[in-house]
Parts: structure tokens; sequence; C-alpha cells
């Protein structure tokens, strides 16, 4: 199934450069000219694994670039995505060719406990640059994205609560929601009134009940573009989706499409770094050197992914403050992902899940 | 068979003329099976060899076949849908084919060209195609609604209907063509013997022509089943994600949950399925017919 990461990627081949073209230039430039070749030799190169498209030019601008400078290093991107098989296939073979991925939850919680990961080191790794929750032992968070609620104004006249997904009475009409248990587990739990803070441990059954309540009017998306489609055509009156489609559909729409923070659920995109990777330790320093405040706002501008960092709140630029995840106000409306329920019940929750949609 | 040729070249001496011969063609084509060997057999044996021994050594995977809820729904839905894709592709399959034959030559090869064009879209594009015409204010929707047959849009798609449909227009070709091959066959002579003997038009089809073109029909039916088998973007796209197929769950288990064992012995027991089909099939009809190798 299409990870978060891996439609960021997509988006980015869908809009060219046209959202960002200024902030990204303005990085460019700013960031000077290329290490010497005496330096570089001296430390190892690190691969860095994404999905691909345009986020391969997003990532050099926020990532390449600044960590070449800093490091006298080098850093090559391969965007042919580190989906979990591949990864697991790659490290049994003991042909490992990535130092770090772009990677999430569902990554760390089924690799890491296999042994196919290396744990982060955070004696590199600066703890003080994320939020503590959101560095786990095999990884470290890179970017912010949240799942959310959108809605049609021109079917739904008022703004939704998250309760207000399941009331088919006042809002009639087809809900999509992404066909996963991860975050559409929380989502229904908060929805049913859990508090933000007290979602964890998840109760299964109560969020799949909850859900099912609905089923004849659910249809479930797979890759981020097809919940922005279902959402754009009407075919769907409000939806849980990537904030960062619910973004472009606003824009695109001109407001017919709206959304909100509010119940949804923030979750970290992470470095992982697979077992034996060829850079060694190169790697972390790396993890390390991609905490800086710039790159990060420079992927934000690029890609609508928030900054990892907390220290970068201050720095976001007006206009991206409110789509910004991991901004202190729309934190504060957000539930958090819980990753290690997650390693220990992702497999179960989703076996569950999928019974749940096809019975 | 891989090994055959080289053990058969140590001792040339000892060999017949009968023997020579047989080794000469095990030479030729050795390449090929050197080659399927190492890039088709081996591989499968290994996805064999994952689902016995993951997580653990023995037929734990296989018993979940019996065990699972889930599974059992999975393979019941895909074997449901499969089952509905095939009867369906069949019948317009036949009239199709049946037309093909029939018809005069200037209008056998546009038939021809309609049949075979949609072989080279693509199967994403031909589900957009059915999305735009069967979406809430699709093409189809729009016009019914405008001409006052309907008062609301009718949920053609996101449901099994549009995961059939969409199955039913990729198969056709795969319906049509042996079908077709199989029907061009058979003597016109024996209509028109038919015919002269007294028996009307139905008559005709029904007892002469249906039961030759029989063989087609069932070659024809055995090999969409099988390729239906392993849909997986079509009811992805076109069934709103209601609709859950084997190979839409084999992947989850390989790519996103690591559960190889699963997932492998999911894909073991697909293979083991159409071979027991196409043994079946073999019986039936000439299957070198059937694939065009004559």
């Amino acid at each position: 199934m299409q990870e978060f990461a891996e439609d960021a990627a997509v988006i980015l081949a869908e809009r060219g450069r046209g959202l960002s073209r200024r902030r990204l230039l303005a990085a460019a430039t700013a960031l000077g000219i290329a290490p010497s070749l005496a330096a570089r030799a001296a430390v190892p190169d690190v691969v860095l694994c994404n999905w691909g498209g345009d986020a391969i030019k997003a990532m050099t601008d926020a990532f390449v670039v600044p960590y070449e400078k800093a490091t006298g290093g080098k850093m090559v991107i391969d965007g042919s995505g580190p989906a979990n098989g591949k990864l697991r296939a790659m490290v049994e073979a003991k042909h490992v060719i990535w130092d770090m991925c772009d990677s999430g939850v569902a990554g760390i919680g089924e690799l890491g406990p296999l042994g196919l990961l290396e744990p982060i080191d955070y004696s590199i790794v600066d703890r003080s640059h994320i939020l503590p929750e959101f560095g786990y032992k095999y990884g470290v968070v890179n970017y912010m994205f949240s799942s959310v609620l959108a809605w049609d104004t021109t079917q739904v006249k008022t703004t939704l609560s998250p309760a207000d997904f399941f009331d088919l009475k006042k809002f009639p009409g087809k809900r999509m929601i992404r066909k996963d248990s991860q975050g559409m587990l929380e989502l229904a739990l908060l929805a049913d009134g859990v508090a933000i803070d007290k979602l964890y441990p998840l109760d299964q059954e109560r969020a799949l009940k909850k859900i099912a309540s609905i089923k004849d009017e659910l249809l479930y998306w797979t890759t981020g573009a097809q919940s922005q489609d279902l959402l754009r055509s009407g075919e769907a009156v409000m939806g849980w989706l990537w904030h960062t489609r619910a973004n472009l559909l606003k824009q695109d729409t001109k407001g017919r499409i709206d959304w909100s923070f509010k119940g949804g659920l923030i979750q970290p995109g992470l470095w992982t770094v697979p077992k034996g990777n060829p850079a060694g330790k190169q790697a972390m320093v790396a993890i390390a050197t991609l905490q800086a405040v710039p790159g990060q706002i420079t992927l934000l501008g690029a890609m609508g992914n928030g900054p990892a960092n907390p220290l970068a709140s201050s720095s976001v630029p007006a206009d991206l403050m409110s789509v910004d995840p991991g901004s202190p106000a729309n934190l504060a409306v957000q539930a958090r992902i819980s990753a290690p329920w997650y390693e220990a019940n992702y497999g179960a929750s989703l076996k569950a899940f999928l019974d749940m949609v096809s019975s | 068979m891989g090994l055959a040729a080289p053990q058969a070249a140590m001792a040339p001496g000892l060999l017949s003329a009968a023997g020579r011969e047989r080794l000469a063609f095990m030479l030729l084509v050795a390449p090929a099976l050197l080659f399927a060997g190492a890039f088709y057999f081996l591989p499968i044996a290994q996805v064999l060899w994952i689902s016995v021994s993951e997580p653990r050594p023995g037929l734990g995977n296989y018993a979940q076949l019996f065990t699972s809820t889930s599974i059992a729904r999975v393979l019941a839905t895909t074997a449901r849908i499969c089952a509905i894709t095939t009867a369906i592709t069949l019948v317009c399959s036949y009239a199709v084919a049946y037309a093909l034959t029939h018809a005069r030559p200037t209008i056998r090869r546009l038939l021809t060209i309609g049949v075979l064009l949609p072989l080279w879209v693509s199967v994403l594009v031909r589900a957009f195609a059915w999305m735009a015409l069967l979406r809430r204010e699709g093409l189809v929707n729009t016009a019914l609604l405008a001409s006052g047959l309907i008062d609301h849009p009718l949920g053609l798609i996101w449901n099994e209907f549009g995961v059939v449909l969409g199955m039913v227009h990729y198969m056709l070709p795969y319906g049509i063509l042996p079908m077709a091959v199989q029907m061009r066959q058979i003597d016109p002579a024996l209509a028109a013997a038919s015919r002269g003997l007294g028996a009307g038009a139905f008559e005709t089809f029904w007892r002469v022509f249906l039961p030759l073109s029989l063989p087609g029909l069932i070659g024809a039916g055995v090999l969409v089943f099988i390729f239906s088998l392993g849909f997986y973007v079509t009811p992805v796209l076109l069934g709103g994600g209601r609709t859950i197929m084997v190979a839409e769950y084999i992947s989850v288990q390989i790519m996103d949950l690591l559960r190889w064992g699963t997932g492998t012995m999911l894909a073991t027991t697909l293979i083991l399925a159409i071979l027991v089909a196409l043994g079946l099939l073999s019986r039936v009809v000439d299957l070198r017919q059937l694939f065009g190798a004559r």
C-alpha cells in the first residue's frame, strides 16, 4: 500500500515546482559553493532512499546541498522507494545499498523487530531537536504529517466536528477513509469522543465497530491521488486523508473543499538505517545534519511536510504556518501517534481492518 | 530435465541411434530449459520454500487456509468474482467469436481490430476510463439523469458491479480469440448438412455448432478464470476498496507486513490452483492449439 512518503513524492511530480519554485531557488542560491574534493574523500558517500519523482529535487535542495556543505561528504538520492519488502530482501541478501530511508511507523514496527534496521545512535542524532516521543530505537523523525478530516462545503454547510463524520442523518453521503488501520482507528476513536491524550492503548474493537457503523457509505482510498480525486469529483462528501492532499484540494477548489487539523492525528515520517548499511556511522551523521532548521523549512515549502525540529516553528514563514502540522497551534488540537503500539499490533490491526472492509 | 542433458553427454558412446537423436534434441532445447530453470523455476521454488520455512518450518502457513477466516473470505471473494467474470465474459465472447467466424472478410477484419485494440491499453487507463463513465457525475449518470430515466445517480462503481465490469472488459479478448480460432475449424459443410437434413437454424446451432465449439468454450473459460485470479488494480480502483482479492492480500503480506510465509503460501496456492485447472483443461482440449503453438 502507498505510504505517506511515497504520496508526497507523487504530489511533487504532479505539481511541478509551481508552489515553491521561488523558495527552492532562494534556498539553493543561499547555500553557496560545493566543498573541495579533498574533504569529500575523507567521508563515505551516503545513499538516501526516498520515493522518487520530484521528491528527489525537493530533498536535494532541503537535505543534500546542506549536508554536502556541512560535512564535505557526498549524498546521493535513490528514488526507488524503500518498501518494507524490498528492504528486507536487500538486508537478507547482504547486499545493502541504502544508508538512510524515508520511512514511517509501519517501517520501524515491522522491520525493527526482525533485526533489519540499525538502531539510531542518539549520541550523534540530537534528541533536543525532535519531539521526544518521535525518537525511536530504530527510527527518528524526519518530518511531520497529519491525517485530517476534510469536507465538501457545497454538501456540508457548517464546519464539521470529528463526530459529524458518523452522523449520516445530519450529513448524508459517501465518506472516504484510507484502507489502513494506522491512523483510521485513531480518527474513529477521536470522533467517538476519546480525548486526544487518552487514545493508547487503542480500543481496536471499539474503533472498528464505529467505522463499521457507516460501512455502507464508505469508500477506501489507497493512494493520496485517489483521496484527492474522490473529494474533488464529488464522489465523497467528506473524508479522512493526509493534510498535504487536503491542502492541495482547498487550493485547487478555491475553498470548496475545506479541512481542519482538529481531531486529526499527527504522524512522523521516519529516517531508518538498514542493517549493515555501506556508509556505517556516517548515516547517523547525515541524519543529525538534516536536523538543521533551514532545510526542514525548505521541505515544508516544497512538499508540505512539516518540520520535525520544534525549533523550526519560529522560523516558519507566515503563509505556511497554518498548514504546518507541527506548529504549536495545530499540534495542540491533534493526537500523536504511538509507534510502539503499532510495533506490537500493526499486523493484527490491519488484518482486522481488512476483515471489516471485506465482510 | 535441465540436468538430463549434461549427464547424457558424459557417455555418448553408449547411446543407440535413437538415443543420439534424443541427445541432439536435448542439447537443442537445453538453453531454453536452463533459462527457464534459472529465471522461472528457481524463483518459484524459492517462493515454495519460504512458504514451508517461515516463520517456522512446517505446514503452519498452509493450515491458515483452513483456520483463518480472513484468508477464507479473501479466497471466497476471489473465487466468486472470478466465476462471475468468467461466466459473463464467456457469454459475450461467444457471441463476438460467432460473429467473427461467420462475418464477411471485411467485417471480420474490422471486428478483429476491435477485439485486439484494447489489448494495448493499460489496465490502469481502462480503470480510469470506466471511472469517468460511471461515477456519480460521470457520463452515464449525467445522461440518464438528463433524460429523466432516473432521479438519483446510480451506484455503478465502488462496488462489485464495477469490479466485474472492469474485469470482463479486460478479459474479453482472452475469451474471444481462442474461441474464434476453434470455431473457424468447424467445417461449415456440417451446418449445411444439418440444414439439408431438415433442422432449423436454432436446432443446427444447438445440436451441431455448439457441441463442436464446446472445447473452445471450455478452454477460453479456464484461460479467463486463470487470468482473473491475479487481478489487482481493477478491484482496488473500481471496487472503492471494498472488494479485496487475493493478489492485493498477497501484496500487503509481502511488501507491508513482511509476513512472507503467509504471502508465499497464498502465491503457491494460486499456482497450484492454476496447475490443477490447466491439468483439467488439458483433458478436454489440446493446450498447444489453445495457446497458439500449432
